[in-house]
C-alpha cells in the first residue's frame, strides 16, 4: 500500500517537474478556446470526424475546442484561413486528402498547404469500397476489370477530384482500362443513380453504402485499403483481388499554420495521441468507416509529401488539371 | 392496410410518450424560431445541436431533429409572407402571393392557410410514408440524369407561368437565373467560370445570398424609397384565421399541392424544391381567375405551402428505405443516427421498428404541434407589421446579416447579398419579377449537372432524352405548357395584366 502511494507520488512529482520545465507559453496553453477549422459545410464526413475528434481533444487538452466550418473555394478556403492565422495554436485545421494533396495539382492555390501549413499529427484513415450496381452482373473485382476491358464502364463519383474520383482513376490506370467518369455533387445522388442502374459502379466511403451492401442491394467487390475492413470481413482488398500494389484511402490529420512553437505542437501531438487511444473515439471513428492512424510531425509531413507525389501522377495521367 | 395501421399504432405509442412529445414540441419550437429568422436555416441549427443529441435516447433525438426540420420549413413561410424574405428556395413561391395578401391586410389568413394546409399535407404525407415507402423509393430510382434533366426543363417552362407580367421579361429573368447558377468552378474540370478571379465566387453564389439580396434587401430598398405606399398597406391587419368557407375554397389546392409534393419529395438531389413551383403553376392553370395570381390569391399560398410540407416529409423516404440522404438536412440526420449507433437504411424497420414507426408517427404529431404553436402565434407575428418601419427594417437587416454570415462564417456573403439587393431594387424599378430569377437559379444548377451527366453516359447523344419514355413524357408536358403559354389569346390576357401593373 505504502509503495503504491509512493509510486503515485513519484509519478506526480515527475509530471510536475516535466510541466515546470516547459516554457510559460505551453504551460498556459490552452488559455482560451481552440478553433479547429473544417473546410467543408457541416454534415459531411470530414465534419463528422472533426466533431468527434474535437469533443475528445477537449478532454485531453483541458480547454474548449470549437469546430468552425469554413467551406468555399473548392475546400481551399479552410487552408487559407489557417495559413493566414497567428501561429499560436489557437487556430488549427483538419486537413484531408483533397485540399492537402490533390487540389495543389488541380487548382491555382493562394496558399500551398505544403509551405504554409505545419503538420501536427495524422488522426485517421478511412478506406473506400468498390461497389457494383444491381444491374451490373459481376461478382468480383476480376470480373469488373474484365468487363471494363470488354467495353467502357461508367462510374459515378462524389465529385471532381474527390477521394472517390481519384481512387477510381488510380484503379483504371493500374488495370489499364478506360472508364467513363460521371461526377455528382456528393456521394448520395451518385449512389442513387448506381441503385437505379444509371451508372455501373462506384468507389465510395464505407458508411455511405454499408447498409446497402449488408442487405445485398449493392455488391461490395473490394475495399481500397491495405487491410480488410472489420465491418466487411468477407470483402477482399483490391490488392488481394486484382491489383497487388493498389491502395487508396481518405485520411485526416491535424495541421496548424507554419511557425507553431515547438512546445505547443508537442502538447497538441500528445493530446492527439491520447485521443486516438480512447476506445470511445475509436468506436465512433469506426462508425464513420475509419481507423485511428497515428503519425506525428515529420512522419506525417513525409506521408503527405508521398501522397502528393502519388496523386499528382494519377491526376496528370488523367489530365483533369485546370489550366 | 391493417398492417399499416398496426405500425402507425406502434409508432404513436412510442411518439406519444410524454418525453417524446416534449422533444417533438421542443424541435418544432426551435425549428419555427430559426425558420422565422431569415438566413438561419435548419442545417446550421441541426449541426449545432448534433452534439446535444448524443445524451438523448435515439428516438427522442431523431424526433427532435425532424421537428426542427419541418418546423423551419413552416417558420420560413412566415417570414416570406410577412416581410417578403424567402429564407429557402421553397418559400419563394409563398412570398409571391403571400406577401401581397399581407399587404392587403390578409396576413392572418395567409398564415392560417399555410398552417392548416401544411397540417393536412403533413397528415397525408405521413400516411404515404407508412403505406407507400417502398414503391415511392422505386419511383425515385427511375429518375436518372436524363429523366431529371427533362423534369427540370418542365420546371423551367412552369417558371414562365409564375410571372404575372410580361412573358418576355419573365423569360429574361429565368435565363439570367440560369446564368447566375453557372458561376463558379466547373463540375467536371474545376475550371472557374464567370468568377472574374473573385475568390468568393469560386464555389458559386449561395441561394440564400441571392434570395436575401434580391428579395430581402431589395424589398427594404423599395419600402424606403416608397414610404407612402408602405404606410397604406401597413395599417391593416384583418382577420387572423380563415373561415370554414375559405378553408373549403382552398381544400382542392391543398390536396393537389400535397400530391405533387409527395411525389417530387422522393426524387434524389432535392426534387422537393420543384414542388411549390409546380403547385403554383397547376393552381394558376386550373383557376378561373389566373390573371389575379401574383396579387394575393389564397390558393397560391395554400397549394404551394402544402406541396412544400409534404415534399419535406416524403424526402425522408430515401433516407429511411435506402439510407441515402437526398439533401443537406437529411445528411445531418444520417450523422445524428450514426452518433446514436443506428445506421440508416432498410434494416432500421426490422431491427428497431419502434424507432422507425415512432419517427414516422412523430411527424404527424409534429405537424399537429406546429398548428398548435403557430395558430396562437399568428396574432403575434402579424403585430410585427405594426412595428414602425424605422425600427423594423434595421432589425430585419441585422438578422439577415447574421444569417448570411453564418453560411460560411465569412463576411463575403454579406457583401454579395448587398450587391444583390441593389440588383433586386433595379429589377423592381424596371418591373422585372424576381421569382422566375430565383427559380431559374435553383433549377439551373441541377439542369446543367444532369444534362452533363446524361450526355457523359450517352456518349454525347441527345437521343437519350427521348428514348426514355419517362423523359419523353416530361418533355412533352413541358412543350404543351409552353405552347399554351405563348398562344395568342393567353398572351393577350397577359398583356392586359401588364398594363394594369
Amino acid at each position: 500500500m505504502f509503495s503504491f502511494t509512493r509510486r503515485v507520488m513519484l509519478g506526480v512529482t515527475a509530471a510536475s517537474l516535466a510541466l515546470s520545465a516547459l516554457p510559460a507559453a505551453a504551460q498556459d496553453y490552452p488559455s482560451k478556446p481552440v478553433t479547429i477549422v473544417v473546410s467543408y459545410a457541416a454534415g459531411g464526413g470530414t465534419d463528422a470526424i472533426a466533431r468527434v475528434f474535437a469533443a475528445r481533444l477537449e478532454e485531453a487538452l483541458g480547454g474548449r475546442v470549437i469546430v468552425e466550418n469554413r467551406p468555399g473555394a473548392a475546400a481551399n478556403m479552410g487552408t487559407d484561413v489557417v495559413a493566414k492565422s497567428q501561429p499560436d495554436g489557437y487556430t488549427l485545421l483538419i486537413g484531408n486528402q483533397g485540399p492537402m494533396v490533390v487540389n495543389p495539382h488541380i487548382f491555382k492555390l493562394r496558399n500551398d498547404p505544403a509551405e504554409t501549413l505545419d503538420p501536427i499529427a495524422m488522426i485517421a484513415d478511412a478506406q473506400l469500397v468498390v461497389v457494383a450496381g444491381p444491374s451490373l452482373e459481376v461478382n468480383s473485382m476480376q470480373e469488373l476489370l474484365e468487363k471494363a476491358k470488354a467495353g467502357e464502364l461508367v462510374y459515378g463519383s462524389a465529385g471532381n477530384a474527390s477521394a472517390s474520383h481519384v481512387a477510381t482513376l488510380l484503379l483504371g490506370q493500374m488495370a489499364g482500362v478506360k472508364l467513363k467518369h460521371v461526377p455528382y455533387k456528393g456521394a448520395g445522388p451518385a449512389i442513387n443513380d448506381l441503385l437505379g442502374g444509371h451508372v455501373d459502379f462506384m468507389v465510395t466511403t464505407v458508411p455511405s453504402v454499408i447498409v446497402l451492401v449488408q442487405d445485398g442491394t449493392l455488391k461490395a467487390l473490394a475495399v481500397t485499403g491495405k487491410e480488410r475492413f472489420s465491418e466487411l470481413p468477407d470483402v477482399p482488398t483490391v490488392a488481394e483481388a486484382a491489383l497487388p500494389d493498389y491502395s487508396a484511402s481518405a485520411w485526416y490529420g491535424l495541421l496548424g499554420p507554419t511557425g507553431l512553437p515547438q512546445d505547443v505542437r508537442d502538447k497538441l501531438a500528445a493530446a492527439t495521441a491520447e485521443t486516438l487511444s480512447d476506445p470511445a473515439f475509436i468506436e465512433s471513428l469506426q462508425k464513420d468507416g475509419g481507423v485511428p492512424s497515428h503519425l506525428v510531425g515529420q512522419d506525417f509531413a513525409d506521408f503527405m509529401a508521398a501522397e502528393r507525389a502519388r496523386w499528382g501522377d494519377v491526376v496528370k495521367a488523367a489530365d483533369i488539371k485546370v489550366e | 392496410m391493417m398492417a399499416m395501421f398496426e405500425h402507425l399504432g406502434l409508432g404513436l405509442s412510442v411518439a406519444a410518450t410524454l418525453q417524446n412529445i416534449f422533444f417533438c414540441f421542443l424541435g418544432c419550437l426551435i425549428g419555427t424560431l430559426v425558420g422565422v429568422l431569415p438566413g438561419v436555416g435548419p442545417v446550421a441549427t441541426i449541426s449545432i445541436l448534433l452534439p446535444v443529441t448524443l445524451s438523448l435516447d435515439p428516438t427522442g433525438a431523431l424526433i427532435m431533429l425532424a421537428g426542427i426540420y419541418y418546423g423551419a420549413q413552416y417558420g420560413g413561410s412566415t417570414t416570406a409572407i410577412l416581410v417578403n424574405i424567402p429564407g429557402e428556395a421553397t418559400a419563394v413561391v409563398t412570398a409571391i402571393d403571400g406577401h401581397e395578401m399581407a399587404k392587403k391586410g390578409q396576413a392572418g389568413l395567409a398564415l392560417g392557410l399555410a398552417a392548416i394546409g401544411s397540417f393536412i399535407a403533413g397528415t397525408i404525407a405521413t400516411i404515404v410514408i407508412a403505406a407507400l415507402a417502398m414503391p415511392m423509393t422505386r419511383l425515385g430510382l427511375l429518375f436518372g440524369p436524363a429523366e431529371y434533366f427533362s423534369l427540370m426543363i418542365m420546371g423551367l417552362v412552369l417558371a414562365v407561368v409564375l410571372a404575372h407580367g410580361s412573358l418576355v421579361k419573365a423569360l429574361a429573368m429565368i435565363v439570367a437565373g440560369v446564368l447566375l447558377s453557372c458561376v463558379g468552378a466547373d463540375m467536371e474540370t474545376g475550371r472557374e467560370r464567370m468568377t472574374f478571379d473573385i475568390y468568393m465566387l469560386t464555389d458559386g453564389i449561395e441561394f440564400v445570398v441571392l434570395a436575401m439580396g434580391v428579395f430581402g434587401f431589395g424589398e427594404i430598398f423599395k419600402n424606403l424609397a416608397d414610404p407612402e405606399k408602405r404606410d397604406v398597406m401597413r395599417g391593416k391587419i384583418g382577420r387572423l384565421l380563415p373561415t370554414l368557407t375559405e378553408l373549403r375554397q382552398n381544400l382542392g389546392a391543398i390536396l393537389r399541392g400535397t400530391g405533387l409534393g409527395s411525389v417530387l419529395g422522393v426524387l434524389p438531389g432535392n426534387g422537393a424544391i420543384l414542388a411549390p413551383f409546380a403547385s403554383y403553376a397547376l393552381e394558376k392553370r386550373i383557376s378561373d381567375r389566373p390573371q389575379d395570381f401574383g396579387t394575393g390569391v389564397p390558393q397560391a399560398v395554400a397549394g404551394p405551402e402544402s406541396a412544400n410540407n409534404s415534399g419535406a416529409q416524403t424526402s425522408f423516404i430515401p433516407l429511411l428505405t435506402l439510407g441515402i440522404p437526398p439533401n443537406a438536412v437529411m445528411a445531418l440526420m444520417v450523422g445524428a443516427m450514426m452518433i446514436q449507433g443506428i445506421v440508416p437504411g432498410p434494416q432500421v424497420i426490422q431491427n428497431s421498428p419502434d424507432l422507425f414507426w415512432g419517427l414516422v408517427a412523430s411527424m404527424w404529431i409534429g405537424n399537429l404541434m406546429l398548428v398548435i404553436i403557430n395558430l396562437p402565434l399568428i396574432g403575434v407575428w402579424v403585430k410585427l407589421l405594426k412595428v414602425p418601419y424605422r425600427l423594423l427594417f434595421p432589425a430585419i437587416v441585422a438578422f439577415c446579416c447574421i444569417g448570411l454570415f453564418s453560411i460560411s462564417n465569412d463576411g463575403a456573403q454579406v457583401i454579395m447579398a448587398g450587391i444583390m439587393g441593389l440588383v433586386g431594387f433595379a429589377l423592381y424599378k424596371l418591373h422585372f419579377e424576381p421569382a422566375p430569377l430565383a427559380l431559374g437559379f435553383v433549377l439551373g444548377r441541377l439542369l446543367e449537372e444532369k444534362l452533363r451527366q446524361a450526355l457523359i453516359i450517352s456518349d454525347g447523344s441527345m437521343t437519350t432524352f427521348v428514348t426514355s419514355p419517362l423523359s419523353l413524357g416530361l418533355l412533352l408536358v413541358g412543350a404543351a405548357a409552353l405552347v399554351i403559354a405563348v398562344l395568342p389569346s393567353i398572351r393577350k390576357s397577359r398583356d392586359e395584366i401588364f398594363v394594369e401593373d
